[in-house]
């Protein structure tokens, strides 16, 4: 594990999932910041140097949606990662981010397409 | 004219005649008894004459009597002369009585004694003292003194004869004069009370006969309104797409419309005069129970009546309809009922219909859930296949162990949403007892996820179990409706508090379980407050269906409950309160939907 691995922010309002995810993506090497919701994610978005977002779509307050116009906003670079519990996301909400997967679809695939969004060589353990 | 003065018409047309001929008959018998008068008079000129004779005849005895002893001087021949001499005084005396009044004849009857007298003694008396003495009497001077006064005599009563005879003849005259006037009179009165009472009657008859024309004319009009009247009720019935029966007092069938032989299968000829209960059998559809008429209902509650809500009719064929329909009663203008119309129409589409909108209403609650429910299985299915790929891949003991605990708590949670899902579809056949408490907990848990979503946050007050006897997938479809319609009204932001408690009271039906669901969303429009319970009324637009508060209420009304909702609109202190009263036994076999109306 290094501590110089991308920095990756992820946002979900599911607490254990969260704690998984960050577990997952920390043993492969990246460097990950957690937010339980979409306001709190903006703001550590703004000011830590993230290197990708894993984002949920389905949480209270602003949805996921709303959160990466947001994100994009702020830093239009950063690729995003949309994770979503439902199948079939609107259109103007997938072509606003750079991938989006389904829940529950494993984690290989979830570290397969980070790694491709951060364009470099995943670490297998 | 009304019937009284038709009695007043009738009463002078027959009373005039009889007043005319009473009329008649005083003036007749006036006649009659002047006439009687006179006939009387006749009469007694009859007995003055009589007398006459009588007299004459004892004057001439007397002289014969003379002119015997006067012949043969034996006293025998007087004996007639001195049986005259005892009676002429009272026989003259009776003749002045009878001819009374009569002066001439007075006068007459004075002569008369007169020249008797002078006869009696200046003759009879000397002639007979005579021959007493032994002379003779035959000196013919003397005897011709006698004659000439014995003429005079005769003279006298000729005269009183001939008077009383004209006096007699004079009257008859009068009589006939009289009866000749009593029949001018009767011709002339029979002819004034004829045309009298001819014109009279005419006049009454004339007034009578209007009146019976007009009264020909108003009924013929009459009729013929009836008749249109009949046409146009017999046309509307005719036209009707619900089928109408009319019956009499008795309950035999005298009309059926086109419908009502169709849906009963009977023709109209054929049911004719039959007992209602021959042709329009009904039954409860799930009893088979056969069901009180219509008729017999209308007159034992003599008001308009409905059936129950499962109510088949066996068609002639046999086959089975479900019907709605209502009697009332036909009543004359003594309020009697006198008959009775049955209308009644075929709702087995309709009811398919009604199921098919429930179950379409069940599709969408559970539509309206399935977003949360994918959420809710995949967020744990997510976490659970990520530590197990965490453990695949290399964990201390330690770690292993924390992660089998987080993946086993997190397919509890799965087990609980999939759980609380089946219990909204398996639905038992009897009421069975539940847990009010443990169905909004369920509730609220599937529905977590679209709290969150909605922002909005949940206040329970559920303190301990609330158990009554239900149905409790159909219960959960309602709670699961309102709790929704609360969420989304107050969203976002909003506060909903959800509470249960036990109704303690006097009479069983009125125990049970109240629970409320409140929410400080904006309230609901006066103008929509009405209608909130009618089938596809919505203030969702497109995202509602609008049958979820028309089930709510038809499956709350099915377990003998209430529902009830007041809403404030007032900016200060705005929201609605649905408050749903359930007894403890539901009241199986009440109308479980409301007509959609």
């Amino acid at each position: 594990m290094t501590q110089n691995g991308p920095l990756v922010l992820c946002i979900d309002d599911e607490l254990v999932g969260l704690k998984v995810r960050k577990i997952l993506l920390e043993r492969v090497g990246y460097h990950v910041i957690t937010a339980m919701d979409g306001a709190s994610g903006i703001s550590l978005f703004e000011k830590e140097p993230v290197d990708a977002v894993v984002l949920d779509y389905s949480m209270p307050g602003m949805h996921g949606g709303e959160v990466a116009v947001r994100l994009r906003r702020l830093k239009p670079h950063i690729p995003i990662l949309l994770l979503s519990a439902y199948v079939g996301l609107p259109q103007d909400v997938t072509s606003l981010v750079d991938l989006y997967m389904t829940k529950g679809e494993g984690a290989p695939v979830l570290l397969e397409k980070l790694g491709r969004l951060l364009q470099q060589p995943v670490a297998t353990p | 004219m009304n019937l009284s003065e038709f009695n007043r018409v009738l009463r002078q047309v027959f009373l005039l005649p009889v007043i005319a001929l009473l009329i008649t008959a005083g003036a007749l018998y006036l006649q009659v008894r002047g006439s009687n008068d006179t006939v009387r008079l006749i009469q007694n000129t009859d007995a003055t004459i009589a007398q006459a004779a009588l007299v004459g005849k004892l004057i001439a005895d007397q002289e014969s009597g003379l002119r015997g002893y006067q012949a043969t001087h034996d006293d025998r021949f007087l004996s007639e002369f001195h049986q005259v001499e005892g009676s002429i005084q009272s026989e003259l005396e009776n003749l002045d009585l009878a001819i009374q009044a009569d002066e001439d004849q007075r006068g007459n009857i004075e002569d008369l004694r007169n020249e008797y007298q002078n006869w009696h003694d200046a003759f009879a008396l000397p002639i007979m003292a005579t021959v007493r003495a032994g002379g003779t009497a035959n000196d013919v001077t003397l005897n011709l003194y006698g004659k000439t006064l014995m003429d005079q005599v005769r003279q006298d009563v000729a005269a009183i004869t001939r008077r009383a005879e004209k006096v007699r003849s004079a009257r008859i005259e009068q009589w006939q004069h009289q009866v000749h006037n009593m029949i001018e009179a009767l011709i002339a009165i029979a002819l004034g009370m004829g045309v009298l009472i001819g014109l009279f009657t005419r006049s009454r008859l004339k007034s009578v006969s209007s009146a019976y024309r007009s009264s020909l004319e108003v009924l013929s009009r009459r009729a013929e309104e009836l008749y249109q009247s009949e046409q146009k009720l017999r046309t509307t019935l005719v036209s009707i797409g619900d089928g109408v029966i009319t019956c009499d007092a008795d309950g035999r069938i005298q009309l059926m419309n086109p419908v009502a032989c169709e849906l009963t299968g009977w023709g109209q000829i054929e049911a004719s005069y039959r007992m209602l209960e021959d042709v329009f059998r009904i039954v409860n559809q799930k009893t088979g129970e056969p069901v009180e008429t219509p008729v017999a209902k209308v007159k034992r509650l003599r008001t308009v009546v409905g059936v129950g809500y499962d109510t088949a009719l066996i068609r002639k064929d046999g086959s089975r309809i479900l019907i709605a329909d209502s009697g009332a009663p036909i009543r004359d203008q003594t309020d009697a009922i006198v008959g009775i119309v049955l209308v009644f129409r075929d709702i087995t589409l309709e009811r398919r219909t009604q199921e098919t909108l429930l179950s379409n209403e069940k599709l969408a609650v559970a539509g309206r859930l399935a977003a949360t429910i994918a959420h809710e299985i995949h967020n744990p299915l997510d976490a659970v296949s990520n530590l197990l790929y965490l453990m695949r891949t290399g964990a201390t003991e330690e770690e292993s162990k924390q992660f089998i605990e987080m993946a086993e708590s997190e397919l509890a949670r799965v087990t609980q949403i999939s759980r609380a899902m089946l219990g909204l579809y398996r639905e038992s056949r009897a009421p069975v007892p539940v847990d009010l408490k443990e169905i909004l907990e369920d509730i609220l848990l599937l529905m977590e996820h679209r709290f969150h979503e909605l922002n909005v946050s949940i206040e329970t007050d559920l303190p301990s179990s609330v158990k009554v006897k239900a149905f409790p997938a159909e219960l959960r479809q309602v709670f699961t409706n309102l709790v929704s319609n609360a969420a989304e009204a107050s969203s976002p932001g909003g506060k909903i508090r959800i509470g249960a408690h036990t109704q303690i009271a006097n009479g069983s039906a009125n125990s049970g379980a109240v629970v409320f669901i409140q929410d400080n969303g904006a309230g609901i429009a006066e103008e929509a407050r009405t209608q909130l319970f009618r089938p596809f009324f919505t203030t969702k637009g497109e995202q509602g269906t609008g049958l979820g508060l028309w089930v709510s209420r038809g499956i709350i009304s099915k377990h003998g409950g209430s529902i009830e909702i007041s809403s404030e609109t007032d900016p200060a202190a705005h929201g609605t309160i649905v408050t749903v009263f359930l007894p403890e036994q539901p009241v199986i076999g009440t109308v479980s939907l409301p007509a959609p109306n």
